[in-house]
């Protein structure tokens, strides 16, 4: 980190947070602290969905998965447009009609208050660990690339979104995310040209493209169909559509962000303007990946990203191993590059035969290459036991540290960083409403008066906030930061979906059925986590299922038991 | 506020462009479909 980098860095970030303060100050009642006295316009509301689903984990993350993996992670998306349709047509006018300040004071209305409760529970539950890796992720591979402290990373992150959530609520939440958005996109954009700027002379991007289509990762679209296979076309327009409804329309930390909204039109807007650029804005991320990808076919990558790690290795007995994997890894890139030059030069003579035998050349390189990661990998768990050998996650900040000019370098930190506080501060904001609005008035201090409330609010928030810097200080490493997270949605989303489904939709169904029903699917999801090799996307289709079914059955067997009179 | 406030805001206007909200939810509907599809052509191509 060179000075400019610290001045970008820190003026990027100090200026968003001091207008976040500056703008909002003087939240007087728990209406405005909470539902941002429900003044924002649709373009807010838009960006606010928008930032809170970009975490620092999807500029650190997805750029590595396309590196890896390709671009079919974008698949997962798919859903998420018909989502943002269902969640206008029938969610955001209810929870209007009834003015509720949560998702969950819907069900207490339709069901009961075990029922709203329990659906509370379950967020609080899932949101409060994932609020912890939200923090968790960018420190961990801030500090391991720039050699901060972990610790001292995760306290600063939770502690700046602390003070402006508490200081200014919802609203400052909504404000400093239009800001952060900004920075997000203008970050990547960036990235994105100068990783296609870094090419070769005489490597357009067009090449660079071809290469990467025929190294396979313009993988965008699977129509096969396969249970176990996380990302395909089908698991995406179902699974995500799953996902996307239970996240948008049943979880406080994006239901509080369109709850902020001036009339139905304006909320339905910003999720229909999510609806309209999500996909296009991950499609960007991985596509910015894929060409990192490129860039190192021609720019010698390391044989493992995450060079802390390295460092370590070579201090360590097993030094001399490493130094011959690393020479291996070397004569492999030293064929690979040619065999990759001579790729593009089959690619524009657009002879088949010629393409296909430098295409076998280069993928069998590329075989050997990976061969020798692995083997690094294996070493590096030898030498530092306990030690995380997936390094997908430093790829894209690698190349950022290493080839980013001064004070890009800062803007791209800006970038994650905004997203790690972007994220937080709704999550924080959303735990904040729910454990006051859905437990303490309704369950401890019914009574209060309405400044109570609000100082109640702004103290859970802090409290939030303590628990997930905490988290953050404890957590044992997931493989892949954006996965664990998607994960532990996935866990509770559809039992919460079903709950909310059979609300809106199985008027048969009462609050008794529902309330056993959803405990019997989170067991049946948990059984499936757990005990099967169910990709996790499914899950979500799982627990909603399950919950309608058993709702179903068990509002059957109640009627039987008890006639209605 | 006040309940003609609370009313304005659970009144369903009609969206700023395209006159209907079912035109509406058509366009991101068919902007899903249509990204769909060239990402099937992008794959196809560059296979």
């Amino acid at each position: 980190m060179r000075p400019s980098d610290w001045i970008v860095l820190l003026g990027t970030l100090g200026f968003i947070v001091i207008y976040g303060i500056w703008k909002t100050r003087g939240s007087k009642d728990i209406e405005g602290y909470l539902k941002g006295d429900n003044s924002m316009k649709w373009w807010t509301i838009g960006l606010s969905v928008m930032a809170t689903q970009a975490s620092a984990i999807t500029f650190l993350s997805t750029p590595g998965q396309a590196y890896e993996d390709g671009m079919r992670f974008v698949q997962f998306y798919f859903g998420l447009p018909i989502a943002m349709v269902i969640i206008s047509i029938t969610v955001i006018p209810v929870f209007y009609r009834l003015n509720v300040y949560t998702a969950y004071e819907y069900l207490e209305n339709r069901f009961d208050l075990k029922t709203r409760s329990l659906a509370a529970f379950l967020f609080l539950v899932q949101r409060g660990l994932a609020a912890g890796i939200t923090i968790y992720a960018p420190a961990i591979i801030l500090s391991t690339i720039l050699g901060w402290r972990l610790n001292l990373t995760s306290i600063v992150i939770g502690l700046v979104v602390i003070i402006y959530t508490v200081s200014g609520g919802t609203k400052a939440v909504s404000v400093t995310q239009r800001q952060q958005m900004a920075v997000m996109i203008g970050g990547m954009l960036i990235a994105g040209y100068m990783v296609v700027h870094y090419l070769p002379e005489g490597i357009s991007m067009g090449d660079a493209v071809a290469v990467a289509g025929k190294m396979g990762r313009m993988n965008i679209v699977d129509f096969s169909f396969n249970w176990n296979d996380r990302y395909n076309f089908w698991s995406g327009i179902t699974g995500g559509l799953f996902l996307a409804l239970s996240y948008f329309g049943t979880d406080q930390s994006q239901v509080a962000r369109y709850l902020t909204g001036r009339s139905v039109t304006e909320s339905r807007l910003g999720l229909l303007f999510n609806g309209l650029l999500k996909i296009p804005m991950q499609f960007m991320i991985l596509f910015i990946g894929v060409m990192v990808f490129v860039f190192y076919q021609f720019n010698q990558p390391p044989a493992f990203f995450n060079s802390a790690a390295r460092d370590s290795v070579f201090a360590t007995s097993y030094a001399g191993e490493m130094q011959q994997l690393e020479a291996q890894h070397e004569a492999v890139f030293n064929q690979k590059q040619e065999a990759v030059q001579e790729l593009v030069t089959a690619l524009r003579s657009a002879d088949d035969a010629t393409i296909a035998t430098a295409q076998a050349e280069v993928v069998r390189l590329q075989q050997a290459s990976k061969e020798i990661s692995s083997e690094v990998k294996g070493l590096v768990a030898k030498a530092i036991p306990g030690a995380e050998t997936k390094d997908t996650d430093y790829v894209f900040i690698s190349f950022v540290t290493n080839y980013l000019p001064a004070g890009l370098v800062g803007l791209l930190l800006a970038v994650i960083l905004s997203a790690a506080m972007s994220s937080t501060a709704s999550e924080l904001n959303a735990l904040a409403s729910t454990t006051v609005i859905d437990i303490y008035k309704r369950s401890v201090k019914p009574d209060a008066s309405d400044s109570h409330y609000l100082s109640a609010s702004r103290w859970y928030t802090v409290a939030w906030g303590v628990i997930a810097i905490l988290f953050a200080t404890f957590a044992t490493r997931q493989d892949n930061l954006i996965q664990a997270v998607n994960i532990i949605g996935s866990l509770f989303y559809g039992t919460i979906l079903g709950i909310f489904l059979v609300a809106f939709y199985f008027k048969y169904i009462k609050g008794h059925a529902v309330f056993m029903a959803a405990l019997l699917a989170e067991a049946v999801v948990l059984y499936c986590h757990y005990f099967t090799d169910i990709a996790f996307l499914w899950f979500n289709v799982i627990g909603c299922g399950c919950v309608i079914l058993f709702g179903l059955v068990l509002q059957t067997v109640l009627n039987q038991r008890q006639p209605v009179r | 506020m006040n309940k003609n406030n609370k009313q304005l805001q659970q009144q369903e206007h009609r969206p700023p462009i395209l006159g209907s909200w079912k035109k509406l939810y058509l366009l991101v509907l068919g902007n899903l479909a249509f990204l769909v599809v060239v990402f099937y052509f992008l794959t196809k191509y560059y296979e």
